[in-house]
């Protein structure tokens, strides 16, 4: 009786498994969103709000219009490029936190256009140059500690996220600053701007940048030698060596293609969003912040893939814009925070098929446990055990 | 089979400890490692469990302390039944076990160490007591290791005595030692040599796992000899002398009656050499007294030399951690040796990379599929490439991979070599054991080799694979290759080579036509026992 209620409660657990870990990728992201937002919702209960009305107003703020959509695309635009630097270093078998210094860092060097005066298509093609080599040259340091030094990246990007930030801001303040405005630093001059894609939203072209950049990367990973031995290095570092790849080669180009796209993304919010232009010094370089540590995020839900990761982002950028939206809608305004709640929760429910395969092992750990007890309490009793 | 008195033990009043009864362990991909053994366990008895790679040791002594359960089968001692479900379990019953890997943590110091292992839930550490317990264990025992320093500053030999104590602190009453002098110098062995023989006049019963002849003889009062999961002796260690031992472990059967070995009916495989090799020319690949060190620092290859010709399978036999996995790294470009020359067709093959050796015409089927010769994430085609993924063949304009050649390629190779897989797009971990060595063996010859050097080529394969893979390395032979053939299957080596070297602590002891020896003296060889020691003693 208890057998059988052991093997079908075993083959429930190995069916439930097989559903969740047998998922493809796209759908365990999905599902991983609706757990999301249902925690977001439960949260929101609890506060006294209704959560229906809230996430109604969220996704028309979102993706209700012309103009809800291109405000969500604007925000997806950074978005891509952040969550390429992190997966594709995850490729590699590397963790790179530091997106969000090579953003800032490729964002002040894209300001140098302005200094610049240069005519339509060249002011683009050179801030983008120099935003890209920027956040490489940033990405360089940790990656070489890494390779000669045996530094862990994690640590060293994450300290490197510090020291572009408060560099950025003395360059903001003190060096690239307006001379009419002591919080901002110069604006790119008109002729150097993505234009504007729809007019009256924050839309530029600057995103074709970030698709470009995505595709790029899914040709360099799958149809070419160099991504083969990035992925072949980063899934298996012993077989790549014995297929003769280089892993520091590949680790080392990881964290500079890495680096480029974190530097495009700084360069795609100075030069194509609007109406700064600028980076402000005032409070503590608002439209730059967290666009890193946010592309991590989205490169979770995006399966590390360049195509998951447009649709991820492009999710992400709607919750941002939508959230906005929900924060001032009439009669239930929820918090933005919650928004970042709900994100929280999405990436943390990425986690769940992960934590079904381990049950098991709990189970195990559990049972033992129990065992433990029991020969603990009969501990003065005879040993009698039955065969 | 005796099993009340044992001779060259100090007459004590032995009894029965433990007794194992018709202990069969299938594991779950198949394999049976174990079939219906048996084994009488006693005190003041110290028992060697003698046997070649996957003949079972492990797994039985595994089965004794709780690690595994058996699938059949059962433990009984005196007082009735045992059954365990945790190593812990055999261990507060008196069954300690002491594995070849050992289980501390490197910055804690060895009283730390100790008192963790006998940390329960919520039981806290109780240092200053096990520091008491263990002077005193010490003081009893002459078991001396240093309690407040690191255990990563410790020798290995200091290492393993700390776990033995760790066991001991439990008053075990059945000791199992998993090849424990493989780390040890011989003055350490010496000393835990004296160890055991002092455990075991105070009663205690020792299980010895190793496969090395002189220790059996040295230090056990008893041998129970495995071959492939089956029990093929249980002799006292006075009535039997090295070759028998060796004997047995190599596959021939003792005479129940008289505790003589019979010869077994199983013929010496011929070698299927179709012409005798010309060693005229110059050979292609060369070493010449090779020095390697392994992970962990010692000396794993030592003066090694060898040379193979075209058309010529070199074999290389022993059992398995006596250098061979590090000779094999060494000649593949992964492991930079310490001294020594090698050279393929004249030209030198250390201290380069594994690609630079790939260029020089090397293939290599190497010893762990899963780790070193397939991204078992990627598909068969990613696999099918790799290492020649930067053939001009499949390469297009700015480093495009040609992916309709590689498929093509792929199910050229699915064809050749009978790969049952979906296609070119499965990944290669959906293959079963046998398809992915055929991926490989695929895979690298396709590189057109002048030398493959494979390495455990049929190891965990079915017959069929196994089979396909030997067919397949003598027509290479034929075609004129060089074959360095590594394995710790025995038959496998004498049925394919035309030479072979047996290895033995890194040392070729011997490197010979097969013909030229027969099973007994390979036992011997395997075992460390040269001839000039058998002549002298």
């Amino acid at each position: 009786m208890s057998a059988e209620k052991k093997t079908l409660e075993s083959r429930l657990l190995r069916g439930a498994h097989k559903t969740l870990t047998g998922l493809s990728p796209a759908i365990e992201s999905i599902l991983a969103a609706i757990v999301g937002l249902l925690i977001g919702a439960i949260l929101m209960y609890i506060w006294g709000y209704d959560p229906w009305r809230a996430y109604i107003a969220l996704f028309k703020g979102a993706y209700g219009g012309g103009y809800e959509w291109a405000s969500s695309l604007a925000r997806a635009t950074p978005l891509i490029l952040t969550a390429m630097t992190f997966s594709i270093c995850l490729r590699s078998g590397m963790f790179n936190i530091g997106a969000e210094g090579q953003l800032m860092i490729g964002a002040t060097a894209s300001i140098l256009v302005a200094y610049m005066a240069l005519p339509t298509p060249l002011g683009q093609i050179v801030g983008l140059i120099l935003a890209g080599t920027a956040g490489a040259l940033w990405s360089l340091v940790p990656a070489a500690l890494r390779l000669m030094r045996g530094v862990s990246e994690v640590i060293s990007t994450i300290m490197f996220n510090w020291i572009g930030r408060w560099f950025v801001l003395w360059l903001t303040i003190f060096i690239l600053r307006d001379p009419a405005r002591a919080e901002k630093t110069v604006s790119i001059p008109v002729a150097a701007r993505f234009p504007v894609m729809v007019r009256g939203t924050d839309l530029s072209y600057s995103i074709f940048v970030s698709i470009a950049f995505a595709l790029v990367l899914y040709f360099i990973l799958w149809h070419t030698t160099v991504g083969y031995e990035v992925r072949a290095a980063g899934l298996n570092p012993t077989a790549a060596r014995y297929g003769g790849i280089r892993n520091k080669r590949t680790m080392f180009l990881s964290f500079i293609l890495g680096g480029i796209a974190a530097g495009l993304a700084g360069a795609t919010i100075t030069m194509g969003l609007p109406p700064t232009y600028a980076i402000f010094g005032g409070a503590l370089m608002p439209q730059l912040t967290n666009v890193g540590f946010d592309g991590m995020a989205v490169a979770m839900v995006g399966r590390n893939h360049p195509i998951g990761i447009i649709f991820a982002a492009v999710f992400f950028g709607g919750l941002n814009a939508g959230g906005r939206v929900m924060q001032f809608y009439g009669s239930n305004p929820v918090p933005l925070e919650i928004v970042r709640v709900v994100m929280g929760a999405i990436v943390l429910a990425m986690a769940i098929p992960e934590l079904i395969r381990i049950i098991p092992a709990v189970k195990k750990q559990g049972t033992e446990l129990f065992g433990l007890f029991k020969r603990l309490r009969k501990k003065n009793a005879p040993k009698e055990e039955e065969a | 089979m005796s099993d009340t008195q044992m001779a060259g033990a100090p007459p004590v009043q032995a009894t029965l400890y433990l007794r194992a009864e018709g202990i069969t362990k299938v594991y779950s991909d198949g394999t049976v490692a174990l079939k219906a053994a048996d084994l009488e366990l006693h005190t003041h008895e110290i028992v060697g469990l003698l046997g070649e790679n996957g003949a079972g040791k492990t797994t039985l002594t595994k089965i004794l302390s709780g690690l595994l359960p058996p699938t059949q089968g059962f433990v009984t001692s005196p007082q009735g039944p045992i059954r365990f479900t945790s190593p812990r379990e055999a261990l507060d019953f008196g069954i300690g076990m002491v594995h070849q890997h050992f289980a501390l943590v490197g910055p804690f110091t060895a009283a730390e160490n100790v008192a963790l292992s006998h940390e329960r839930p919520f039981s806290g550490i109780r240092l200053a007591q096990t520091i008491k317990q263990l002077e005193e264990l010490m003081e009893e025992s002459g078991l001396r290791v240093p309690l407040n320093v690191p255990i990563e500053k410790l020798a290995v030999g200091e290492q393993q005595r700390v776990e033995i104590l760790k066991v001991l602190t439990r008053d075990v009453d059945l000791l199992i030692l998993d090849e424990p002098t493989s780390v040890l110098t011989p003055l350490e062995v010496d000393e835990l040599f004296a160890l055991l023989r002092r455990l075991r006049d105070k009663g205690t019963s020792i299980i010895l796992i190793t496969h090395k002849l002189k220790e059996v003889q040295t230090i056990t009062d008893r041998v129970v000899v495995l071959r492939h999961g089956e029990m093929v002796g249980d002799v006292k260690t006075a009535d039997t002398t090295t070759e028998q031992l060796a004997q047995l472990m190599v596959g021939q059967a003792l005479d129940p009656e008289t505790g003589a070995v019979e010869l077994s009916d199983k013929e010496l495989p011929q070698t299927s050499t179709s012409a005798p090799v010309d060693r005229s020319g110059a050979p292609i690949l060369r070493v010449a007294n090779l020095t390697s060190r392994g992970n962990t620092g010692e000396i794993d290859v030592d003066d090694v030399s060898l040379e193979i010709f075209g058309g010529e399978i070199f074999g290389v036999a022993g059992v398995e951690g006596n250098g061979q996995t590090e000779l094999v790294e060494s000649l593949t470009g992964l492991r930079v040796p310490i001294s020594g020359e090698a050279t393929i067709n004249g030209k030198n093959i250390l201290g380069i990379s594994p690609r630079q050796i790939y260029r020089l015409g090397v293939a290599h089927i190497p010893e762990d599929r899963w780790q070193l010769g397939l991204v078992l994430p990627f598909t068969l085609a990613e696999n099918a490439i790799l290492g020649i993924h930067q053939w001009e063949h499949f390469k297009g304009p700015l480093a495009f991979l040609r992916w309709n050649r590689i498929n093509a390629h792929v199910r050229e190779l699915m064809d050749r070599f009978e790969i049952r897989a979906a296609g070119p797009s499965a990944p290669a971990k959906s293959l079963s054991g046998g398809n992915q060595q055929k991926l490989i063996v695929g895979r690298e010859l396709a590189k057109d080799p002048a030398i493959i050097v494979a390495s455990q080529p049929t190891r965990g394969l079915d017959i069929g694979s196994a089979l396909y893979i030997r067919q397949t390395l003598t027509e290479m032979r034929d075609k004129g290759r060089a074959i360095l053939l590594v394995s710790a299957d025995l038959d496998e080596v004498l049925a394919l080579s035309d030479r072979i070297a047996i290895m033995y602590e890194g040392k070729f002891m011997r490197v010979c036509e097969p013909e030229k020896l027969d099973r007994e003296q390979i036992g011997l060889l395997m075992g460390g026992v040269s001839q000039e020691q058998e002549v002298a003693a």
